[in-house]
């Protein structure tokens, strides 16, 4: 079923941050919400979040910073178990061991609160909270943002893995044109809270035609280095 | 020159570097590459004298590295200025004492550099972009023309295309200035696009010291191939077709 939000829209104090925005989604769709800091990115994803929800469908969201996800009284293990709940798992041990140990966050213990862990730590638990049961949606929010490289490598590429098996549609929103090319096959690029570009990835890296996509393609990487 | 010799030290109980030497001469920029916990902060703290190492020399062209008097650019720009101040007052805070004429002459210099416009000085730093305040903190640490600069993951809380254009802007004040910059980072296409020399700190430990040709075409251990592998599977560096 295709994924459906129409009009998506957000104001903060009296001003507009998202202009009325439409997404429609497929399922298994991998795509990829690019922008500069405070281009709306984060706003749109929230939007379609509440909007998906609101029709009854279930969303993961894995937001930017893990303060946002997890409660600082709460242990662990409780955010673990009310997760496997909202999904209508029963206690969602046998996930939880095979993607802790993909994660190599088998060796924390869930007995503490999120601060008990380090950020990177955190960020894993999040996504592995994300990646249980299969949802309609999952959107990434800047997911290895407080990883170190070798492991958020790995992590993208385990989190490609579970979509391509479940069939999963992601939504990635990343300020890094770069790290979206090598994950999604269609690109949103967003500027001053408006959609202002959309296609397939290719093109918008080989012939972007706004200036946004096109600031975006020529910054996308560091440099090229011979294979 | 700035010489990192033989050092160890500790981080409470923890040994946190090993016998890491490294040494980088005035106007060129090596970068210290390696993943949280690799003693990178560490290094940078012994260097500027905050943390005595229990072992080892450091040394700025034979003296203590404090006699050159090392200016540092912190990874989190708006913590790293009083957030009630004007940025004006901090950027002056390294020069006090000396004409204000001449001040204002090396400050209007600089904001041309930096691509500043002067009066965003007189704000604060929460009125300003992230990527702004990440430059007046530059500004702050080029203001009494310091022979050596330590950046500490000067570019991660800015966007793709601010990091690409403030690594820009140091190269260009680097070329200008001549100071020598020891860049600590985790991105290593920003290593390899802008350093001199590239060392990869692992567990405490040098792990490998080479140019960026030198390790793009053969990076050595399997730590540093999977820092290689990593940044090409998250866009930081592409690989030519």
């Amino acid at each position: 079923m295709t994924l459906s939000a129409i009009g998506l829209s957000a104001m903060r104090s009296g001003r507009i941050i998202l202009h009325p925005t439409s997404v429609e989604i497929e399922p298994g769709a991998r795509i990829g919400l690019v922008g500069a800091s405070g281009s709306g990115k984060s706003t749109l994803g929230h939007a379609l979040i509440d909007a998906l929800k609101a029709q009854g469908l279930q969303v993961a969201h894995v937001p930017q910073s893990p303060d946002e996800a997890l409660d600082p009284l709460r242990s662990l293990a409780f955010h673990w178990h009310e997760a496997a709940q909202a999904r209508g798992l029963a206690d969602g041990a046998a996930h939880q061991r095979a993607i802790f140990s993909a994660l190599k966050i088998d060796g924390g213990d869930l007995r503490k609160r999120p601060w008990g862990w380090s950020r990177g730590m955190q960020q894993r638990f999040v996504i592995a909270m994300a990646l249980m049961g299969t949802p309609d949606l999952i959107v990434l929010d800047e997911p290895t943002s407080a990883l170190d490289p070798v492991i958020a490598a790995a992590t993208m590429n385990l989190l490609d893995r579970h979509l391509e098996r479940t069939n999963t549609a992601m939504v990635l929103i990343t300020h890094d044109l770069g790290l979206a090319a090598r994950r999604v096959s269609h690109l949103m690029v967003m500027a001053a809270g408006r959609l202002v570009e959309e296609a397939e990835t290719g093109k918008i890296l080989n012939n972007p035609q706004t200036s946004e996509a096109k600031r975006l393609a020529a910054h996308r990487n560091w440099m090229e280095v011979p294979c | 020159m700035l010489r990192v010799d033989h050092i160890w030290a500790k981080r409470g109980a923890a040994v946190a570097l090993r016998n890491v030497s490294l040494s980088l001469s005035a106007g060129k920029t090596l970068a210290v590459v390696g993943e949280s916990g690799a003693g990178k902060s560490t290094l940078i703290a012994s260097i500027l004298g905050l943390l005595r190492p229990s072992a080892g020399a450091i040394t700025w062209d034979h003296q203590p590295v404090s006699s050159c008097r090392p200016a540092l650019v912190m990874q989190e720009p708006r913590s790293a200025f009083n957030p009630v101040w004007p940025l004006m007052r901090a950027v002056r805070e390294p020069v006090l004492g000396q004409e204000q004429s001449v001040t204002n002459e090396r400050i209007a210099r600089l904001c041309r550099g930096l691509e500043l416009p002067m009066e965003l000085l007189e704000r604060r730093p929460r009125e300003v972009s992230v990527g702004q305040v990440q430059r007046v903190g530059i500004l702050r640490a080029l203001i009494a023309a310091p022979p050596l600069i330590l950046f500490d993951e000067p570019l991660s809380a800015l966007d793709a295309v601010t990091q690409k254009h403030t690594a820009r802007l140091i190269a260009d004040m680097q070329q200008e200035e001549g100071f020598a910059a020891l860049i600590v980072t985790h991105d290593l296409g920003y290593a390899l696009a802008f350093a001199d020399s590239i060392a990869v700190l692992k567990d405490g430990q040098i792990e490998s010291i080479s140019d960026p040709g030198s390790f793009v075409t053969n990076p050595g251990s399997s730590y540093c191939q999977a820092l290689r592998d990593a940044a090409v599977a998250l866009g930081s560096i592409e690989v030519a077709a």
